[in-house]
């Protein structure tokens, strides 16, 4: 009898434990385990632990939730970020679109004024020599653009076209000393003759010492070259100097129009007679 | 001793860090995998009554009536007993396997007593998931806890070989 017992000693505890765990659940559903030592042992060896444990637990909860939280703060920061700079490109886009919007208005509105079918072109480079004041358009011969002929924005006179390929034309700046331009004093009506020079900059030349010129006034085309049309605003005087000697005064002028930044422009052919008036 | 501090360091786990784990409400049972260990490795009455022990402290600690724990991982440590005596080969395949039957048998006990002395209303959708989401945890689980014990064993073993 006890070698069985000490044979099955597994077996027979287990079973024993079984029974023990059936009698638990019977009397704890019938009510009548009110006061089970066992339970309260393991609750007296537990709680403290459980009690620290716990506390660990908030801890590292309340640590995670801060890194959720800062997480989340990261990740929201980040979205917005690229939502800024989506909506800063966007922006760009459109405050590009509209300049490109309003210049090329501008433009429309210039050539319904101007004589001819003028072309519309716009700047592909700009002079890559200091000496040479020119830049390049994206039209040609083929576009209808002849040697000659006179580039304008709604701003002004930008110069005139020194030679072209049936692509590109080549545009000399009213500040390169090799250009020319008959214009007239807005206020005076003294004529003169707009050049560029490589020492200030435009100057305006051939006005007679005689002639009542300042500072601040405004230099139209002449219109009687055949090239520019009538009225086209070339330049500001900026400074007028009247030597003691020689017949013409020394003017120097503020170009109406930076090459630099200016993007599209109107090329118009030579002007007949009745544009001249 | 060892498993005594292991139980309770176990069941503290379950009761409070997994908490931090997003596992949902499924508590992957480390005390089951301990009871089958114990009966794979120390089939004793000792090892018995410990795994009756630490049923009846899950008990105490989360269950809603006293004993259903208990009789589950009696159960549990009685079927790994009966059939370690089968079982030649140990690997971690293996290991989780035993865990993954043993986690079962845990769960249609579990179930066996809710019937009989608990209500069933709204229980059986709910009952199979989580046995067989804590059978798939705890055989997933097995081969590191398995590790640990028997690293803990012959840590043990030499610190008393040292005194």
């Amino acid at each position: 009898m006890l070698a069985f017992f000490r044979k099955n000693q597994v077996p027979l505890s287990c079973c024993f434990c079984l029974l023990l765990s059936v009698y638990i659940l019977t009397a704890g559903a019938r009510g009548q385990l009110k006061n089970e030592p066992l339970g309260a042992l393991l609750m007296w060896i537990m709680r403290p632990l459980q009690i620290a444990a716990q506390g660990t637990v908030n801890w590292i909860g309340g640590l995670q939730d801060k890194y959720d939280t800062l997480a989340g703060f990261r990740a929201e920061n980040e979205r917005l970020r690229t939502r800024i700079q989506a909506l800063e490109v966007e922006r760009q886009k459109l405050l590009e679109s509209q300049a490109s919007n309003s210049r090329l208005t501008q433009l429309l509105d210039l050539r319904s004024h101007l004589p001819g079918k003028p072309v519309t072109a716009s700047i592909i480079a700009h002079s890559a020599s200091s000496w040479f004041q020119s830049c390049l358009l994206d039209k040609g011969s083929a576009d209808g653009v002849s040697k000659g002929m006179a580039v304008v924005t709604p701003l002004g006179v930008l110069g005139q076209v020194a030679s072209v390929t049936p692509r590109t034309a080549k545009v000399l700046l009213v500040t390169d000393p090799n250009s020319g331009i008959d214009v007239l004093v807005q206020r005076t009506r003294a004529r003169g003759i707009v050049s560029g020079s490589l020492e200030n900059g435009p100057v305006l030349k051939y006005v007679k010492r005689s002639e009542e010129v300042q500072e601040g006034d405004r230099l139209i085309t002449s219109g009687t070259d055949g090239v520019f049309p009538k009225g086209m605003m070339v330049g500001t005087i900026i400074k007028v100097t009247k030597q003691h000697i020689g017949l013409f005064q020394f003017i120097e002028v503020l170009p109406a129009v930076q090459a630099a930044r200016v993007e599209e422009v109107l090329v118009v052919g030579a002007i007949n007679s009745s544009a001249k008036n | 001793m060892l498993y005594f501090f292991a139980g309770i360091f176990l069941i503290l786990l379950q009761s409070t860090f997994l908490s931090l784990l997003p596992f949902g409400p499924v508590v992957p049972d480390f005390v089951l995998i301990l009871c089958v260990y114990l009966g794979l490795h120390h089939p004793t009455m000792g090892a018995a009554v410990g795994s009756f022990v630490l049923g009846y402290s899950i008990d105490v600690v989360s269950s809603r009536q006293l004993g259903f724990n208990a009789f589950a991982m009696t159960l549990v440590f009685l079927a790994v007993y009966f059939s370690s005596r089968t079982i030649w080969l140990q690997n971690p395949v293996v290991t989780s396997l035993i865990v993954l039957f043993a986690a079962l048998i845990k769960g249609l006990a579990l179930v066996l007593v809710w019937m009989i002395f608990l209500n069933t209303e709204g229980f059986w959708l709910g009952a199979a998931r989580y046995m067989l989401m804590e059978a798939l945890f705890a055989a997933a689980l097995a081969p590191l806890v398995f590790s640990l014990l028997r690293r803990s064993e012959s840590f043990i073993k030499k610190f008393d070989t040292v005194i």
